[in-house]
This record gives structure tokens, C-alpha cells and sequence, in this order.
């Protein structure tokens, strides 16, 4: 993670040269190549990902049909998924029909793609930003006071939260918070996204459960979607909370060493004016850079997590379609974090462009 | 039936040497806490609503809740409580045919054909009066849609063509289903006991169709029946929410819904049915049974399957595995015993012919077990030689486990079981291009008749048409002709002597081994009345459950 985060800023660098966010002039330019490359890069990975779905040793239509079917009910499903014509074929159609904004149809759920995904993604990116606010702002603080008590018990113990972050397999944890919260403690509800009371009495309008309870007037239901998010979004915190902290700690520690720190406290500044004032402002590309790498991943869909915790998210959505060789809801399944993806990332890159230059230096 | 697999996605993020040296911590850190939480005690605390029964299990298989192309095991199990046919299996004896919509029957004296007589009053839920328009509907457009099994209907000589001339409108409340298939009245009710049979609401679906697909797109998700319940919402891997139908022609249901949620991991269905946040729990394995057992506020239900497993070899493969002598060797190769209690504890016994448990004539007896040194002799008498054998499994429990018992047996006689984990649909292209050499199987019957697992494993004259004998790469004629006219038979007692025959012969000297026969485990909340399931997959019912 190291690596590719200083990769990244080396990308952002780059890429803040550009863009050249600061004129105006040449804007055009920019958002023109930038959408070029965008594009270039869903190409590619819509590209990749058709092949590999053609490689996998799944029947996709032994998997629709089952295998007792008649051969004239495997020969109209083979027809009926377009499988007859040659890959290229395929593969065009395909294209054209995202162009006009058409994902398809899954064959996994009998639904349109474009639908099932609105409903699973909106589950995770509910799922993966209260994750990221509570393991950002805990990683942060964490890593920002570890280093600067450098050696400490905070310092311990930031290395040990984020050691269990990164080696407790994440489904396990889920697991035992499920057992101890919800089981023994009855702090927590149970896995699923709302009381069942609520799930399929309230309609959803945003397809998230917080706003959609918070819409809804109920109390209750407010405070359902609240409880039911709060293990699976700790599970997760916990393993965004890890990379966090350890980069955060090291970034600041990296700028405690500076000349100009030393200036700082020569000219009297107390410890906690360094951090805020002076090393901060420095750190801020890597860090935000570190904490949407953090969220990107976590928008993949925690598979693991959503199993456990009965999240109906991208993770799960993704995998299961993998797992019937249905093709159209891979792909829309990939172009959507794909394109999350990227546009997290150019975010990301206009943020550090315009707060990255750096106080003292 | 298709089967869905579940995953898991190595949790491993980086297997570096510092991950190594943590481990030990980690373990330790790990069993603490652990054992900090398996302290005993945490009582149930939570309830359902009442009126709502909450069903956790997983729904990912569904595919389609359309009766003419719904074949997963979630959407068969819903039809009984969504559609009703013109004819119903009994719940606890599958084998009598009872009225649903259709009060009663008269076959005609060439017995090619049936007049029914609509039960007068039905309606749908929609409201609209049971026609013999909708019987007409719902049969022709599952046969000319040609969905997973339409080859249920196409037993009786149906297809698109023909299908129109065969089922028709005598009056207002009568309608005639005739067949140009060499089979009787009896075999002819069996068919239309299959969910692919369920009566669908003409008037509702037709608007809904578009583009010729009869209303197949809107069906996936919606229902048009007249059972007890609705399906009120549907979203995939999510749950299914069904609501009482008041004015279900068998009655109201004595819930106002029932709620299958999607919970694909078995551990947490079994949190949540201990917690009592679900009533009925679906799909857990034996050693997590085990572990309810005799736990306060939980039964287990224990309901025989017709489900059988067995092993399928393919007679093309190799000169050994076409020799009768292997087939026979293997027979006693496998720890049947061994199998059902230690690796199934309590979810299947020990089953060796096609016709399972509850089947008219289905053998009980148990010829073979685990005999090492017979197997020996039979294998060296035939010259046949230590080799390895190629065996592609399905990548899930329990074959892999069941795969490795047959693994540790077979070598004992000098065979070398290459066990090849794959997806169910890779398993099944294997079987149907004959690329393996043995492999783990399983078979549901389809309908409710002794046909539907005689035509699979006692049918192939000529490798025309896809069964399992064909698979097997088995060209058997003089088997095939026993089974049509055990089909044929309209004396019940003569038929199932047939039967009886026809599984003797299989039960000898065929390249299937039978070994053993499902049994489903639902764990139910205490207080839960009313809840039945039967022999067969579609066979779960709803309507009469009570909290």
C-alpha cells in the first residue's frame, strides 16, 4: 500500500501540472483529455473483463437452465444470451448498447443490470462511507498522535489496532462481532440492513437506508438503519482504520524530522502548533490520498463483509454474477466501480492539487 | 436443478514474512477473544412481528419466480404457495393426486386425454373468475417459451406446435388435455402435479407481456395466481416478501406475509434463528444442527428428500471404466456408512436405487458396503490394474468431503482418484460432452412420478437425447423399452413391479452408483404450528403456518 500510495502522489503531481487547476485558461483542454482518459480506461477494463468472463470455465447457460433441461431449451437460452455469435460480435453489441446507456439484462436475477445495480451499489456506498468517516477520522487522530508520542503507549497501541486490522480476516471478525454484540451483549441487531419490521414496509426513494428511514418520519426506522449499520461499518473502519494509521504515522513522523519543524520549535512553538500548524499542511496530499485509497477499496464491495452481515452490496452482487458466467451484470458490476473508481480518484487529485502546496517550504 | 455456490474470497491481503511473525499474536489474540464470546448464555431476546413469518435462508440461486421457467430450488419451493395447479400431490403422500382448481376429472375411454372440471368459485387473486382460458394459457406458453423445465410438459409428446390442439376449452368450466405421448391418464395427472403446471391469471399477465414473451419478463418478479399468497416485493439476493392471499380458493392463510430473507451465510442464519429474529431457518450444516439440538426455544424438523446421490461413471472414458467388472468393484469401494453418519450426521442415509424413499416401488434394501478385499478380487479378476481416474466435484459441500472418503477407499484397491474441484455449470458441461472420467452427482425427481428418475437413468437408446444413462455414455435398448412400457403400465400394482425390476437390474450392473438419499433439516422457532414440507423440493408450504 505503501508503494502505490507514492506512486499515487507522484501520479497527483503530475497530473496537478496537467491539469493546471490554477488558470483557467486551457480548462477546456483538460476536461476534454480527462474524459478522453477515462474513457480509455473503462474501455479497457470493460475489454479485460469480457475476456476473462469468456475464459472462465462457467456454462453460463448450464448455469440458467440447469441441467436437465431439453437441448432445444439449452440451444434457445444460448440463442436468448447471444452466445451464438463470435466474440467480437458480442462484444460490440455490447458496446453499443452501454453507449445508449444499456446495461442489459442479468441473467443471475431476471432483472435489468442498470437496476440491480443501483440497489446494491447505493447498499455499499452507504455501507463504505460511514466506514470510511469512522476509520478516517479515528485512523488519523490515531496516527497523527502515535507519531508525534512517538514510541508511547499510544503509539503501541496504534500498532496493534492496526496489526489486528490488517491480519484478523475480515469475515471472522464479522462473525465475532456478530456473536458478541448481537448474541450475548444484544447491543447490536442482527445482519441485514433494517428490522424486518421496516425492510419491506417503507419505500425506498434514495435506495439509502438512512435517508430513506430519516424521510420516512419513523423514528424507529431511523434508529433500525443506524443499529444495523453500526458492526458492519465498525468491521470495515477497522480495516480502512489500519492502512490509515500506519501511513498517517509514518507521514507525520517523515515531517517531525524537518528542518523547518526544528525552526518551528526554535522559535517556540509547543508540539501540538507543529503538528496542526506547520507539519500538517505538508501531509495533506499523502493523507487524503491514503484515505481515498482506503474508501476506493472499500466501494469494491466487502464481499466478505456483506456475506456475513446479510448486506445485499456490490461485493455480493458481483461475485454471485461471476459465479452464474452472467456476463452483463459482471460488466455493469465492473464499470460501475470502475467509474467510482476513477472519479474518487480525479477528486482526489483536484483536492490535493489545490491544497497541497505546502506552508513552509 | 441448478445449484449456487457460494464463495469465499481469500481473506489474505498480503502474505509477507512480517504477516508470519504476527500470526502467533494473532492466534492468541484470536482464541481470547473467542473465548471470551463462547461463554454460555445469551438467551433469545427478539421476536418477530406478529402475523409475519421471517424464513432466513439464502435466495441467490432464484432466478426466475415465472412457473414456466422457475426451476431453482427458491422459486419451486414458492409456487405451492403462489399458484395452484389443476391437480396437487398430497402433502404427506406425494404419490395421491388430489384436487386444486380442477374438483374433478374423467378420463376418456382411448385414455389420451382428460376433461377437467374447474372447481366452480375459483378465482385469482386479482379477482378474476379460474377460466378454461387461463388452463390454455398457462400450459401453451410454458411449453412454447421452452424454459428450464418445459421438459416436464414435453413428456407428453407437447411442443410448440402441437401444444395449441392439445389442451382446450370444452365449456365455461370445463377444459380437455389431451397427449400424443404413449403414456396414460395416471402419468399424464403426475405431470400436471410439476410447478411448471402451476395456473397463471390470463387476464393479469396479458397486458404485461411484451414482445411475444407471453408476460415472462413481468412474471420473474410478480405473481398471477391464485394460492394463498402474492408476492408483494422481490428484490434479488435481498429477500422475497409474500402477502395473504384472502380469498385463496383453499382458504385464507393464517399469516398476513411471510419474509424470505436472503442470508447467504450459514452462521449468521444460525444466530438469527437462536436470537429469534427468524422463525424458520434453512440450509445450515450438520455440525451447526448438531449444535441446536436441544437448545432452548428451537426445534429441528427433519423432513425426508427424494433427492439421491450417487456416483456416475462414464463407460466412454477408458476400456476400465467401460468394463462392468469396475462398476461393480466400485459398488463396494465406498463407505456408504461411513458417509451418512460421520461426514452427513443426519442429512442423508444410505440409499442404493434410483427411486428414493416414498416413491411407489422404490427398493429399500442395501446390497453393498464398504468391502475391500471383494473389490480386489472383482478389480484382479478382470485384470484391471492400479490407475488414476480423473474426477471432476462440485467445489462445495459435501462433495468435496464426500469425494474424499470415495478418494481414501478407492486407493485401498490401487485406484487413484484425481479429485477436480469446478463450478456446478463446469461439472454439468463435463457430463454433457463426456469430458470426465467419473464424477459425484445428484438427482431431484422433477415431478412426482416414478418416470421422471427412470426416463434419466433407464433411457438412452441411442444417445439422442440428453439423460444421464447418456452421460454415462450407457447405450442400453432393452432398458429403454422396459421403461416406456413401464410408463405405459396403467395398472397401478404391474407398474410399480416394473419399477421394482427395472431398479434390480440398474441396482446390479450399471455404471451408477446409488448411495445415498437427502434428508432436509429446517430449524423451527418453538412456537412456531402449521409448517409443512414433503418428499419432494417444491413441496414447502406457508398457508397453514401459526406463531
Amino acid at each position: 500500500m505503501l508503494n502505490t500510495a507514492s506512486e499515487t502522489s507522484s501520479t497527483i503531481r503530475v497530473a496537478s501540472r496537467w491539469f493546471g487547476f490554477s488558470r483557467w485558461r486551457g480548462a477546456g483542454t483538460a476536461v476534454v483529455r480527462w474524459l478522453g482518459s477515462v474513457a480509455l480506461t473503462l474501455f479497457g477494463l470493460v475489454l479485460v473483463t469480457f475476456a476473462m468472463t469468456r475464459l472462465s470455465p462457467v456454462d453460463p447457460v448450464l448455469q440458467l437452465v440447469g441441467d436437465h433441461a431439453s437441448a432445444s431449451t439449452y440451444a434457445a437460452a444460448r440463442l436468448e444470451l447471444g452466445l451464438d455469435r463470435p466474440l467480437a460480435v458480442q462484444f460490440g453489441r455490447y458496446l453499443v448498447r452501454v453507449g445508449h446507456g444499456d446495461l442489459g439484462q442479468a441473467s443471475s436475477t431476471g432483472q435489468p443490470v442498470a437496476a440491480d445495480i443501483a440497489r446494491t451499489f447505493s447498499a455499499t456506498l452507504e455501507l463504505a462511507t460511514v466506514a470510511i468517516v469512522i476509520g478516517a477520522a479515528s485512523g488519523l487522530a490515531l496516527g497523527i498522535i502515535a507519531a508525534m508520542r512517538s514510541g508511547g503507549i499510544i503509539d503501541a497501541a496504534a500498532r496493534i489496532v492496526s496489526l489486528v486490522g490488517y491480519s484478523i480476516p475480515i469475515f471472522w471478525l464479522g462473525l465475532l462481532f456478530l456473536l458478541l454484540f448481537y448474541a450475548r451483549l444484544h447491543w447490536a441487531p442482527g445482519p441485514g440492513r433494517l428490522d424486518v419490521l421496516y425492510q419491506y414496509t417503507l419505500r425506498p426513494v434514495t435506495g439509502f437506508a438512512l435517508i430513506d428511514t430519516a424521510l420516512s418520519g419513523t423514528a424507529g426506522a431511523f434508529r433500525s438503519a443506524v443499529a444495523h449499520l453500526v458492526l458492519p461499518a465498525l468491521v470495515l473502519a477497522l480495516y480502512a482504520l489500519a492502512g490509515i494509521t500506519r501511513l498517517s504515522r509514518g507521514a507525520v513522523l517523515e515531517q517531525l524530522g524537518q528542518e523547518y519543524v526544528l525552526t518551528a520549535r526554535a522559535k517556540g512553538a509547543g508540539p501540538w502548533r507543529v503538528v496542526f500548524v506547520h507539519v500538517l499542511p505538508n501531509v495533506t496530499g499523502p493523507l487524503l490520498t491514503i484515505v481515498a485509497l482506503a474508501y476506493a477499496s472499500l466501494l469494491e464491495g466487502a464481499v466478505l463483509t456483506e456475506t456475513v452481515f446479510a448486506w445485499p452490496g456490490i461485493g455480493r452482487y458481483l461475485t454471485v454474477a461471476l459465479f452464474a458466467g452472467d456476463t452483463a451484470a459482471i460488466l455493469g458490476a465492473t464499470l460501475t466501480i470502475g467509474s467510482a473508481f476513477i472519479l474518487l480518484n480525479s477528486l482526489t487529485d483536484l483536492a490535493v492539487a489545490r491544497t497541497g502546496r505546502g506552508r513552509d517550504r | 436443478m441448478s445449484v449456487s455456490s457460494s464463495l469465499s474470497r481469500s481473506p489474505d491481503r498480503h502474505g509477507s514474512l512480517a504477516a508470519l511473525r504476527r500470526m502467533g499474536l494473532t492466534v492468541a489474540l484470536m482464541s481470547a477473544v473467542a473465548a471470551a464470546v463462547l461463554m454460555p448464555g445469551g438467551a433469545a431476546r427478539a421476536a418477530t412481528p406478529p402475523g409475519v413469518l421471517v424464513v432466513a435462508q439464502s435466495i441467490d440461486d432464484a432466478v426466475s419466480f415465472d412457473p414456466a421457467e422457475g426451476f431453482e430450488l427458491t422459486t419451486v419451493q414458492t409456487f405451492n404457495n403462489v399458484y395452484q395447479r389443476l391437480v396437487q400431490s398430497n402433502r404427506d403422500d406425494g404419490t395421491r393426486i388430489e384436487p386444486a382448481l380442477a374438483a374433478s376429472w374423467q378420463p376418456a375411454a382411448d385414455g389420451k386425454s382428460l376433461t377437467f372440471t374447474l372447481a366452480p368459485g375459483a378465482r385469482f387473486a386479482s379477482g378474476h373468475p379460474v377460466r378454461p382460458e387461463d388452463v390454455i394459457f398457462s400450459l401453451t406458453r410454458a411449453v412454447k417459451l421452452n424454459k428450464a423445465p418445459a421438459f416436464i410438459l414435453n413428456e407428453l409428446g407437447w411442443s410448440a406446435d402441437n401444444v395449441d390442439q392439445a389442451v382446450t376449452r370444452v365449456d365455461d368450466n370445463h377444459v380437455k388435455i389431451a397427449w400424443s405421448a404413449d403414456v396414460g391418464p395416471a402419468f399424464a395427472l403426475a405431470i400436471l402435479t410439476a410447478p411448471i403446471a402451476s395456473i397463471v391469471d390470463e387476464a393479469a399477465v396479458t397486458p404485461q407481456a411484451s414482445g411475444g414473451d407471453f408476460g415472462n419478463a413481468w412474471l420473474k418478479s410478480h405473481s398471477a395466481g391464485s394460492g394463498a399468497f402474492t408476492i408483494t416485493t422481490y428484490a434479488p439476493h435481498e429477500a422475497l416478501v409474500l402477502d395473504a392471499n384472502a380469498s385463496a380458493p383453499g382458504g385464507a392463510p393464517k399469516l398476513h406475509s411471510v419474509i424470505l430473507r436472503n442470508v447467504p451465510d450459514s452462521a449468521a442464519r444460525r444466530l438469527l434463528i437462536e436470537q429469534g429474529d427468524a422463525d424458520i431457518a434453512r440450509g445450515l450444516g450438520s455440525d451447526q444442527i448438531a449444535a441446536l439440538k436441544g437448545e432452548a426455544g428451537v426445534k429441528v424438523l427433519a423432513v425426508p428428500s427424494a433427492r439421491t446421490d450417487y456416483l456416475l461413471i462414464n463407460t466412454k472414458a477408458n476400456a476400465t471404466l467401460g468394463n462392468p467388472a469396475f462398476w461393480e468393484a466400485a459398488r463396494y469401494l465406498i463407505d456408504y456408512q461411513g458417509i451418512a453418519t460421520n461426514l452427513l450426521g443426519g442429512q442423508a442415509q444410505v440409499h442404493q436405487a434410483f427411486l428414493p424413499v416414498g416413491f411407489p416401488g422404490a427398493l429399500k434394501d442395501t446390497p453393498f458396503k464398504l468391502d475391500i478385499a471383494k473389490a480386489r478380487k472383482i478389480l484382479a479378476d478382470a485384470k484391471i490394474g492400479p490407475t488414476t481416474i480423473a474426477f471432476p466435484v462440485f467445489n462445495e459441500a459435501p462433495f468435496l468431503q464426500i469425494a474424499q472418503s470415495l478418494q481414501a477407499t478407492f486407493a485401498q484397491a490401487g485406484l487413484t482418484l484425481d479429485i477436480q474441484p469446478g463450478v456446478a455449470s463446469d461439472i454439468y458441461a463435463k457430463g454433457r460432452s463426456g469430458n470426465y472420467a467419473i464424477t459425484l452427482r445428484y438427482w431431484i425427481p422433477d415431478y412426482f412420478d416414478p418416470h421422471s428418475n427412470a426416463s434419466a437413468f433407464a433411457i438412452n437408446r441411442d444417445n439422442s437425447h440428453n439423460t444421464v444413462a447418456r452421460q454415462a455414455g450407457w447405450v442400453i435398448p432393452e432398458l429403454s423399452d422396459e421403461t416406456a412400457a413401464a410408463v405405459k403400465e396403467q395398472d397401478p400394482a404391474k407398474r410399480t413391479a416394473l419399477y421394482e425390476a427395472l431398479q434390480h437390474k440398474i441396482q446390479a450392473r450399471s455404471p451408477y452408483v446409488f448411495m445415498l438419499q437427502g434428508s432436509e433439516q429446517v430449524v423451527l422457532r418453538d412456537g412456531l404450528k402449521g409448517y409443512a414440507q414433503g418428499l419432494n423440493s417444491d413441496q414447502v408450504y406457508y398457508d397453514q403456518v401459526e406463531k
